[in-house]
């Protein structure tokens, strides 16, 4: 369109020449709107223009004076403009750049302000209708000319404009913060010895250019506002320093510092940010109040004023969608850190669930989080322990930062997943639930303060009973048919879930508690009671009998033998039992399985137990006893001839050895053996005890003597270094991989007697079978499908089974 | 030790489990039947005894497939039978219905298979179970009854214990 009028104007000119009068006119109009300052008088301006008018030349004014201001720009200001930027003599020092910067935008300003007032000038005889002129007015005009303007001058733009206008907008950001910040805070100040380097423009206190770097901002925002680059020039440096100096910040304030809120701290910051913004962007408001501008005042003011406010506006949320993105980026990294402090670092979990909730990062986080927890908390080197204190820490911090628990289910899976192929997770955790554990000590309180009410709500169907309430699961949840309700945040239940049921636990704490109530032997269970009644709120009454009964059986215990005890008491001097012998009566059925190991005992003891047993069978009608002669524990005093040790607490195995040695000084190992009906390596070792005692010596060919006289104090030192003694206290129940082995062997004569009557069986039908006819019970759980390819696989590798086809069959021979 | 400490809750869920599919009539009855032939498939299982085993034919509990080795010693020493085994619903009050599916040639089974025992037919009592029947069984095998013969043929080779032993080898057949 501008093109056509453009190429007609020439021969409008020519056509037109005849008339002397309408060239002067045109030159008259044209010089009062190119020059600065009118010097031709109002009268005669308005003669031409009526003339040009009635020519019907007035309408390519406009035209005219885009194609001069273009003809002007590409001709000599651009390349005027570039060249003033491109100073290499003043480049030396930044504060020469600096003016370098302004210089040239004040040239350009310079150049094209004539243009600018003409194009003003003739929008305003537009807007005013003069001679019948008409157009877009003053602010068509005046857009279209800045179009060209931007056109030309950023066309290609060197780098050496952004740069220099980078490194300007720093210096005075610095600046501005230096002297925002030293009203605010002494500890803004970076580094540099006092009467050394001013803070703010870097350079010698005397040679201080701050405030000028100021105006000279001040000046430079003025120009580009004016030209109406500001948006354009300035964006791209200013986006590229916040980005830079909140990074800045943020590594230098909060990595590594969990224990502080830092939102309040960036928000009064970022306060001050925006005041320095208001600088660089909000002049326009100074403009039109300072400059005097012709006429038009307040409606333009107005509305530059309200589009800088925009502009700030636009500028704060950028700031705060960024600063929340780059602390979510930071913390995202830092999680696994943040999740071992807490809850020390519970204000990073709230800044971080105040900016993710802002960002859309969760995806990110839980990728992140989950290899962190892959690669360094689930790998051999991490104690078992120290995978459930984090589990527990990131369950608490998790369930803050996300209270959908979505995160959390997500993002700890590969933990439970891991901790179910450790042997000892399930020992751990009970022994973290009983207090036993060395180092956590959370789950006994999280125990204790299982609050029941709570509880049931968790199990109960009513819970959410307000519809009101339901909120969506956010959109990264793991369908599952639990939904969301039965998304637990509970420590214990979710500890408990990692092997999908309570039965394993329980039956851990039950050889836990049978453990430690056969080594107490004194009956008190004060604490165990506590545990049980704690446990019982978690898990139900039910699953907690057999551990009910195993207390029970104490109490019980310690009854019966102050009956027989009393009994005991009223007979006769002579007839008193030689030995006094207190019993633990366990209701076999209801205690795990206890280790069975052969041991014969002493003639003595057996005729005490005897009597034990007659008097309980008086009390308890239709019962007896069965003695498990290798729990228990004795004391005894060892008298030798020069000397005697009292009070030592024996096991009844060695006990028994040394009760042997009373009607003889001197046995062999195999005497002592067969005597003790027990293999010879463990009486070998439980020797041990006695010579360190110095009680016993081995001399040569495997004898062993009473040691009666003279055992000097060095000898039995030597004794306790030589002979490393066999106290570790074994359990008494059998291990988790004993019973694994014990299920293994029936689940073995289940399948072998089904291969011999039904000849051969896929896996499937081989599962199926196995959990249809195999009774489960605290012993043997189910077996899974993979777990029992494995096992068939191991049986044919030892060539007890064979397959083809997937079909399995035994061998022929058997 | 194991079946000592059995959850009686559990037992109680997986026989139930058992019994799907052959579900109908009286449930009670034969949930409790069901317990007790799951009962005695776990003591069979335990009791490890050489020669003698039966499992459940399908998943219904009330029909097994029973297998016997010969004993050592006696002319069916080598010699495997498969037997089968079915539960009325009145079991362990009534006797369980059990004939050999290998055809046995023995003075005392017949040619469709049917045992001729004292305890299946009126010595049978609650006491016994799977394993003592195998056992039996198996003991009758080289001990047969001659006086009431249901192979006569049977009966009259078995005083000759050759003769015997090479027409039991010559005819067996799975």
């Amino acid at each position: 369109m501008e093109e056509m009028v453009i190429e007609t104007h020439p021969t409008d000119v020519s056509g037109s020449a005849t008339q002397p009068g309408v060239a002067d006119a045109w030159e008259t109009v044209s010089a009062a709107l190119v020059s600065a300052e009118c010097v031709v008088s109002e009268q005669s301006l308005s003669d031409s223009l009526a003339l040009l008018c009635s020519q019907g030349l007035s309408q390519l004014l406009g035209s005219w004076l885009l194609e001069t201001l273009q003809m002007r720009l590409s001709s000599s200001v651009v390349p005027e403009f570039w060249a003033g930027l491109n100073q290499p003599e003043n480049e030396l020092e930044e504060k020469g750049r600096a003016w370098v910067l302004l210089t040239a935008f004040r040239t350009l300003l310079h150049r094209l302000e004539p243009f600018l007032g003409g194009l003003d000038r003739l929008g305003l005889w537009q807007n005013e209708g003069r001679g019948d002129l008409c157009g877009p007015g003053p602010k068509g005009l005046q857009d279209r000319a800045f179009t060209i303007i931007r056109a030309l001058l950023l066309f290609s733009p060197s780098p050496v404009l952004q740069e220099r206008v980078l490194e300007f907008y720093s210096r005075t950001f610095s600046v501005y913060m230096n002297q925002e910040g030293e009203a605010e805070d002494g500890a803004e100040v970076p580094d540099g010895p006092e009467g050394g380097v001013c803070p703010g423009c870097g350079v010698l206190t005397q040679q201080c250019w701050c405030q000028e770097a100021l105006e000279q901002l001040q000046e430079l925002s003025h120009i580009l506002s004016k030209l109406q680059l500001l948006e354009w020039v300035s964006s791209e440096a200013v986006t590229s320093i916040l980005h830079k100096l909140i990074e800045q910040r943020m590594e230098q304030h909060c990595r590594g510092e969990y224990e502080r809120s830092f939102l309040l701290e960036f928000q009064k910051w970022l306060e001050m940010v925006l005041g320095w913004l208001s600088k660089v962007f909000a002049s326009e408001v100074h403009t039109d109040s300072l400059a005097p501008a012709p006429s038009a005042p307040s409606p333009s003011g107005v509305q530059a004023g309200q589009s800088a406010s925009s502009v700030l506006k636009q500028w704060r949320c950028h700031m705060h969608q960024f600063f929340c993105r780059i602390y979510v980026n930071m913390r995202i990294e830092e999680l696994f850190s943040i999740i071992r402090d807490f809850p020390e670092s519970k204000a990073a979990i709230e800044d971080l669930k105040f900016c993710l909730e802002r960002t859309n990062q969760r995806q990110q986080l839980l990728t992140s989080l989950k290899s962190a927890f892959e690669s360094r908390l689930l790998h051999p080197g991490v104690h078992t322990s120290d995978i459930l204190t984090v589990y527990i820490s990131a369950i608490k911090a998790l369930r803050e930062l996300d209270p959908s628990m979505v995160i959390l289910q997500v993002a700890c899976q590969p933990i439970r997943k891991y901790l179910r192929t450790r042997e000892d997770t399930v020992r751990q955790i009970v022994a973290g639930l009983t207090g036993d554990a060395e180092g956590c000590t959370d789950l006994a309180s999280e125990l204790s303060r299982g609050d029941p009410v709570t509880l049931e709500m968790q199990d109960s169907d009513e819970e959410g009973n307000d519809p009101e309430d339901w909120t969506p699961d956010p959109t990264d949840a793991v369908p599952d048919k639990m939904g969301s309700k039965h998304r637990s945040s509970d420590i214990i239940s979710l500890l408990v879930s990692i092997y999908g049921s309570k039965d394993i636990f329980i039956d851990e704490y039950r050889a836990v508690l049978a453990d430690r109530l056969l080594h107490q032997l004194n009956y008190n269970t004060a604490r165990e009671i506590r545990n049980v009644e704690l446990l019982k709120l978690r898990f139900g009454e039910s699953h907690m009998h057999y551990c009910e009964v195993m207390l029970k059986d104490m109490a019980d215990s310690r009854r019966i033998n102050s009956n027989i005890r009393e009994e005991e008491s009223r007979l006769s001097e002579e007839e008193q039992p030689p030995l006094s012998l207190s019993a633990i009566i366990l209701s076999s059925e209801f205690w795990p399985p206890l280790k069975e190991e052969k041991l014969e005992l002493p003639p003595l003891v057996c005729q005490a137990m005897e009597a034990y047993t007659h008097r309980y069978e008086k009390l308890k009608a239709m019962r007896t006893l069965s003695w498990k002669l290798h729990l228990g524990s004795v004391t005894l005093d060892v008298e030798l001839e020069d000397r005697t040790l009292t009070n030592l607490t024996v096991s009844p195995i060695h006990a028994a050895i040394i009760l042997h040695f009373q009607e003889k000084s001197s046995w062999t190992l195999e005497e002592l053996s067969m005597k003790l009906g027990a293999p010879k390596e463990l009486v070998h070792r439980k020797l041990a005890l006695w010579q360190q005692h110095g009680v016993l010596r081995e001399e040569a060919g495997g004898r062993y003597y009473v040691v009666e006289t003279g055992s000097s104090k060095e000898k039995m030192e030597r004794g306790a270094m030589l002979i490393d003694s066999d106290e570790e206290r074994d359990s008494n129940t059998t291990t988790q991989s004993e019973q694994r082995e014990e299920k293994l062997q029936l689940f073995w004569a289940y399948i072998q007697a089904m291969l011999t009557n039904l000849d051969s069986m896929t896996l499937e039908r081989i599962h199926s079978m196995l959990r249809m006819f195999v009774a489960t019970g605290p012993v043997v759980t189910e077996m899974d499908v993979n777990e029992l390819e494995a096992f068939l696989q191991r049986k044919v590798r030892e060539h007890q089974l064979l397959v083809s086809a997937g079909v399995y069959r035994l061998p022929k021979s058997n | 030790m194991a079946s000592q400490n059995m959850d009686p809750a559990a037992t109680a869920a997986s026989s139930t489990a058992a019994l799907k599919g052959s579900e109908n009539g009286s449930s009670a009855a034969r949930g409790s039947v069901s317990k007790r032939l799951q009962q005695e498939l776990m003591t069979l299982m335990m009791s490890g005894d050489k020669g003698i085993s039966a499992f459940p034919e399908s998943d219904n509990l009330f029909k097994w497939i029973g297998t016997i080795d010969g004993a050592q010693g006696t002319v069916y020493e080598g010699l495997r039978y498969r037997l089968s085994l079915e539960f009325p619903a009145g079991y362990p009050y009534q006797a369980p219905r059990v004939k050999f599916v290998t055809p046995c040639f023995h003075p005392n089974v017949d040619e469709q298979g049917f045992i001729c025992l004292d305890i299946l037919k009126d010595k049978w009592s609650a006491l016994y179970d799977v394993r003592s029947i195998l056992l039996s069984v198996q003991s009758l095998l080289g001990e047969p009854n001659n006086e009431s013969p249901l192979n006569t043929a049977a009966a009259e080779l078995w005083d000759n214990q050759e003769a015997f032993k090479s027409h039991l080898h010559s005819t067996f057949q799975k």
